[in-house]
Parts: structure tokens; C-alpha cells; sequence
């Protein structure tokens, strides 16, 4: 497999959000705001690429038996220590993506992609994979976002795009709000599948 | 039961290794952070009540007496507050005038759910706190009467309740420790007058 491919595939073919459904609680919680959203997802990609780097070097010592539990410890311990070395080294950026770290700590991509992928693969591929997954996930996340956002606040990136009069419809902002709009463009990305 | 054994041992090789890799980091960014913290709280004090210079009062619960730069009266006071929302810990910085009224706050530390309770930290929620006194610190939904009251964020009425209630119970005590530092001070005053 070329590295192009395992790039792209993450984006549309194997979409994260729409097509495997995972990380569905980060989803739901970031894609009130678009820029939630790219924060949330841009903070998902950093942490996909490193840890799929690391699964996939130390594929080989780890026993087939205890797997899980050595990904879920270099996860979280690789979150923390990019969450400390954020905020003691670049705590302008921190203070955007901060909030979201302990978010990706849960995000079942990031485990989803260690024990599907990168455990399997090479190095160089497994980045490709974490990019292109990265990448849909964030992409995923805008589109929702931006649903929930103008319906639900009259706003997209916090500029007015709604007339002043719009009343905004707040349960697109909560949890239900979420699950319609994501359920609504699931079958959206079904349709447009099955048409081809 | 060898195997066992070996795996639980490999597993410990992990933990150990990933713990002692944190603890490293962490030897290594804490006192960056400490150090950005106290410059961040610094700044907080200084945009709540300009031109003043503060005095930290420890104890208990330390709070900072603001002073005018010029005439040296006091102008107010500066603590930060700090109650458990719906995600964990929510500290709120907040100035009060000499009479024991909001002049403005800031929510400093908070893990809410992105979109909902993190909606605190904005000004549209913030502003609304100044010029409240301890008795118009309740939050609407617990039968506050506006304009009397603090207005809940939409589905994050957890996350006002902490912000107003950690304020209300703080800006009490504060008072109560006031109060009997004044009356310290004045029993002093008398004293040596006595003694003259």
C-alpha cells in the first residue's frame, strides 16, 4: 500500500466519525463551535501521529496477551507529557487546545487506530494513517460543527451568518442536537454511497 | 502460570517505565508552569483592578488587599474562589469593592464540557456578575428573581451553580475575615493610644 493512500483513505473511505463511529463522545462534546471543533481536532491528530508511532515501534516486544492495557498506559502517559510540555513551553497554544487533552485520553480513535493499524504496519505507514485519520476526524468534526453552529447560534467561527432576527434552535447545541445532525448526515453519506 | 507471571511482569516493565517518564517530565515543566501560573494570576489582579498594587494576605484563605497606586486607599479585594462543577474543579478569580460587591470576575481554571459549561469563561456570562452583592448571588433555577439573580448558561446550570455558590460562600467568609482584621487592628490602635 502506498503511502498516498493510507493517507486519503481516513478522509472519506474509512471516515472515523461517519463510517467506523468512533470517538463519538469527543464529537459530541466539541462540535458546538467550529472553533471547538478544529481545536479539538488538530489537538486528536498530534496525538494519533505520535501514538501511532510509538505502537508501531514497539509492536514486536509487546505480548500478544497484554496488548490493550501497554497501549492504553503509552497513551495516557503520552497525553500527560504533551499536556505538561504544552503548558510549560507554549501556553498560548495550551491555553486553546488545553482543554481538550484530557478529552483525547478517552478518544477511542486513538486506541481504535493502535489496535487496528498500527500495531500491524510499519512505521511510515502508521503516520500516514494517523494524518489521514487525524484529518477525517477533524474534517468530520468541522462539518458537524457547522450544522450545530449556525442552527444553533447564528454563527459560524463566531461571525454572525444568521440575520439578527434568526431564533436559534439550542437543542442543536445539546447532546440530542448532536446525535440528529450526526445520525441526518450518516444517512446523507449512505445515500451518496449507494447511489454509486 | 509462568505465563502469567511474565506477563504481569511486563505489564509492571510498562507502568514503571511510563511513571518514571512522567515524573521526569514533570520534574522538568513544573516549575515553568508554577512560574506561568503566578504570572497569569498576577495579570488577572492587575485587569480586575487597575492601577493598584496588592497585598497578599495568607492564611486559610488568601486573598490580596488592591491599594491605589497613587493615594494608597484600598480599593477592594482580590480572592479566588473554588467549587466542584460538573467535571471537576472550577476556580474563579474575583474582585470586590470595599463594600463587599462584585466589581468583576474571571473564571480562571475549569474542566466543563466543551460548548456548554465552558460558555463560562465568556464575558456574555461574566458581566453579569458585576456589581452583584452577596445576597443577588443565586442562580435564577434555585428561585433567584431577576434581576436579582444570576442567569444559568444554557445546559450547564452545574457549572453556574459552582461559579455563583464557590463566590457567594467565599465573599462570605472573606467579609468575616475582614471584619475581624479591622477589629484586630482597631483594638491595636487603641491599644497604643492607651499606652501613650
Amino acid at each position: 500500500m502506498s503511502f498516498m493512500k493510507e493517507l486519503t483513505k481516513g478522509i472519506i473511505k474509512e471516515n472515523p466519525t461517519f463510517v467506523i463511529v468512533l470517538g463519538m463522545c469527543p464529537t459530541l462534546a466539541t462540535s458546538t463551535s467550529v472553533n471547538n471543533a478544529i481545536g479539538m481536532g488538530l489537538a486528536a491528530t498530534f496525538v494519533l501521529i505520535c501514538s501511532n508511532i510509538f505502537i508501531s515501534l514497539i509492536k514486536n516486544i509487546t505480548p500478544d496477551k497484554i496488548r490493550i492495557p501497554v497501549y492504553v498506559i503509552v497513551i495516557a502517559a503520552f497525553v500527560s507529557i504533551v499536556d505538561m510540555c504544552m503548558a510549560a513551553y507554549l501556553p498560548a497554544l495550551h491555553k486553546s487546545l488545553g482543554l481538550f487533552i484530557p478529552l483525547i485520553v478517552v478518544n477511542c480513535i486513538i486506541l481504535g487506530r493502535a489496535e487496528a493499524y498500527a500495531n500491524k504496519n510499519n512505521v511510515i505507514n502508521s503516520i500516514a494513517d494517523g494524518i489521514g485519520m487525524g484529518l477525517g476526524f477533524t474534517l468530520a468534526l468541522s462539518v458537524v460543527a457547522t450544522i450545530r453552529e449556525i442552527l444553533g447560534n447564528g454563527t459560524w467561527l463566531n461571525m454572525r451568518v444568521m440575520p439578527k432576527t434568526y431564533d436559534p434552535m439550542l437543542i442543536t447545541l445539546l447532546a440530542p442536537g448532536a446525535f440528529i445532525t450526526l445520525g441526518l448526515l450518516m444517512a446523507l453519506m449512505n445515500m451518496l454511497k449507494e447511489k454509486k | 502460570m509462568k505465563i502469567y507471571l511474565q506477563l504481569g511482569l511486563i505489564l509492571l516493565a510498562f507502568c514503571v517505565a511510563a511513571t518514571a517518564l512522567l515524573a521526569y517530565v514533570n520534574s522538568l515543566t513544573k516549575p515553568q508552569i508554577d512560574s506561568i501560573q503566578q504570572k497569569e494570576a498576577e495579570e488577572t489582579r492587575r485587569k480586575l483592578i487597575p492601577d493598584s498594587e496588592f497585598e497578599e494576605i495568607k492564611g486559610d484563605f488568601t486573598y490580596y488587599i488592591a491599594k491605589d497606586n497613587k493615594t494608597k486607599e484600598v480599593k477592594g479585594y482580590v480572592f479566588t474562589a473554588k467549587k466542584n462543577g460538573y467535571n471537576g474543579p472550577v476556580k474563579t478569580m474575583a474582585a470586590i469593592d470595599k463594600d463587599f460587591n462584585i466589581i468583576a470576575i474571571k473564571v480562571i481554571q475549569q474542566t466543563e464540557t466543551p460548548g456548554l459549561g465552558t460558555n463560562s469563561t465568556q464575558p456574555k456570562f461574566t458581566d453579569q456578575f458585576k456589581g452583584k452583592s452577596v445576597e443577588q448571588l443565586i442562580v435564577d433555577k434555585d428561585g433567584g428573581v431577576p434581576p436579582n439573580c444570576i442567569k444559568a448558561i444554557t445546559g450547564a446550570t452545574i457549572t453556574t451553580r459552582a461559579v455563583t455558590n464557590s463566590l457567594k460562600e467565599s465573599i462570605t467568609l472573606l467579609k468575616k475575615l475582614v471584619l475581624e482584621k479591622s477589629a484586630s487592628t482597631i483594638e491595636t490602635q487603641v491599644r497604643e493610644e492607651v499606652h501613650k
